[in-house]
């Protein structure tokens, strides 16, 4: 079955709009990349469930970090500790991270799923980077986890700081040929972006988009990829940069 | 039904379920399963974005991305012939010469056909065919030529009346009828101020509406299938008390893939 009712063990609060779940969750194996399917409502509205990637899994405790953007994750946001939530998953491509010099960048809630792909680099010791922007400084999560897992870091706002800039303009003023491969999760502005760049290495985006089933049933989540649309759920939602056409 | 025996009047309902090979404990379990709606030539599908949530359901515009039937028979159906259920394909044709030339290629390989005239997310055939039913008899005749298998059409209530053309489709020789299909629907994007979907609603915001189409075709001689928005077993029930012999689960498979079980428990509860 793959679908669970599982108690809220601890909820945290991490910026304004951005919190957590821990559930504890034995036997599963997620990837980087995979996520779940959180149903908001025991109801019928609102009616599909919301993904949620995986930013930890350690032992049996699995961490899914949430940004509210709308309705459905501010009624999510309104539950709380010993409270239950329905989720079906992990869901998402199975993905194996290369043994290779890595840069992660990050935009927004897109680090959630790169703190759990950095679990991941970290634990099979091989070493990256980070870049991590936001709008406002109080957007940065998981900024003393990372460090304490990542080489060097870099850390840009476009308020908050004194240099005032973004993960992009930030990437422009980093030495690329130092990494083998980039991974990048943030808003869609931002991987178009990183795509004009053309970056000289293999990038690697995590994708998000709004989900129908989550798991290949509807085809709802299309992304056209070399060429031919694929299901960001089931086919990614890791895809490589270069081949994604954004359709702008 | 039709003269063939199904495990259950709970059926899995086109475009939902993919092909039933990603949950194949769930397709065992129910009567049949109606595939994707398949094309003559493979299609690619609408751009994004094809979903949005509406309220107590969603609006899709997919568009039957499919492989084609071909490729479709070479790739897909001998996978699902393996599958312990009726299998039933949504004949998707965009010409009345393309049904024909569908089932022919499919012909005594399959359980049945769902032909599908009401699709409102193509350009051509879909739901225009739908509303006609003069082209809806043509398709139906055109199709009870080649097959003697039960031949479905499935309707549409979208500006028309699906008791004057289901009417119709039997009068053709059509052996049963399913409805409804989405219903034309759209969302606007308020910050671009432009819209942002248009395509089907699905879902229980549809349900009383499909309820009491099912019950309008009740009477044409031929079994109904019933479907639009059933998330529960006294759901299913609602649409057996309209006059449907069986019923399809669409939507709710999006929130949850094994709905289909429980709502075949739920339902055994109603009709001991």
């Amino acid at each position: 079955m793959i679908s669970r009712r599982l108690e809220i063990i601890r909820k945290t609060w991490y910026a304004q709009e951005i919190f957590g779940f821990e559930l504890d969750y034995p036997g599963i194996h997620p990837t980087p990349g995979q996520f779940f399917q959180i149903q908001v409502d025991e109801g019928i509205d609102p009616f599909l469930n919301r993904p949620i990637s995986v930013a930890s899994y350690k032992a049996t405790r699995l961490l899914l970090v949430v940004k509210i953007v709308g309705r459905g994750t501010r009624m999510l946001g309104a539950k709380n500790k010993g409270e239950h939530i329905t989720l079906f998953g992990p869901f998402g491509g199975r993905f194996k991270p290369h043994k290779k010099k890595s840069l992660l960048i990050a935009g927004g809630i897109g680090i959630a799923p790169l703190h759990f792909l950095a679990e991941h680099l970290s634990r099979d010791k091989i070493p990256f980077d980070l870049l991590y922007g936001v709008r406002t400084t109080k957007d940065f999560i998981f900024r003393k986890e990372m460090k304490s897992m990542c080489g060097k870091s870099l850390f840009v706002a476009e308020k908050g700081l004194k240099r005032k800039e973004t993960a992009v303009s930030a990437i422009r003023r980093m030495r690329i040929d130092d990494y083998q491969v980039v991974y990048s999760c943030g808003p869609k502005q931002m991987l178009i972006e990183i795509q004009r760049l053309k970056l000289p290495v293999p990038v690697y985006a995590f994708c998000e988009d709004f989900l129908g089933c989550g798991c290949g049933l509807c085809l709802g989540c299309a992304i056209k990829y070399k060429d031919e649309y694929r299901r960001i759920c089931v086919d990614g939602p890791i895809f490589e940069l270069g081949e994604i056409d954004f359709e702008v | 039904m039709f003269g063939l025996d199904f495990r259950n009047p709970v059926f899995l309902a086109s475009g939902t379920f993919e092909y039933g090979l990603i949950y194949k404990n769930v397709t065992n379990k129910v009567g049949a399963i109606f595939t994707k709606g398949i094309t003559l030539e493979p299609c690619k599908g609408n751009p994004p974005p094809r979903i949005c949530e509406a309220a107590c359901g969603l609006i899709n515009w997919v568009g039957l991305e499919n492989p084609g039937v071909r490729v479709f028979c070479r790739d897909v159906l001998p996978r699902m012939n393996e599958l312990k259920t009726r299998v039933f394909v949504n004949v998707a044709g965009f010409t009345p010469e393309d049904f024909a030339e569908i089932v022919n290629e499919l012909d005594n390989r399959v359980d049945g056909f769902e032909l599908n005239v009401s699709c409102p997310n193509v350009k051509k055939g879909g739901v225009a065919f739908g509303r006609d039913p003069d082209v809806c008899a043509q398709v139906v005749a055109g199709v009870r030529k080649i097959t003697e298998l039960p031949v479905i059409v499935k309707l549409t209530a979208n500006f028309c009346d699906p008791l004057l053309v289901g009417q119709r489709c039997v009068e053709a020789g059509a052996d049963g009828l399913s409805l409804i299909n989405t219903l034309h629907a759209m969302a606007f994007d308020v910050k671009k101020k432009r819209p942002l979907i248009t395509g089907g609603l699905s879902g229980p915001a549809i349900k009383p509406f499909a309820l009491f189409c099912v019950n309008r075709v009740k009477d044409l001689g031929v079994p109904v299938i019933g479907m639009g928005g059933i998330m529960t077993g006294r759901d299913a029930y609602e649409f057996l008390l309209a006059g449907a012999k069986a019923v399809s689960i669409g939507s709710a498979t999006l929130r949850d893939p094994y709905a289909p079980l429980r709502i075949i428990e739920e339902l055994e509860k109603f009709t001991g």
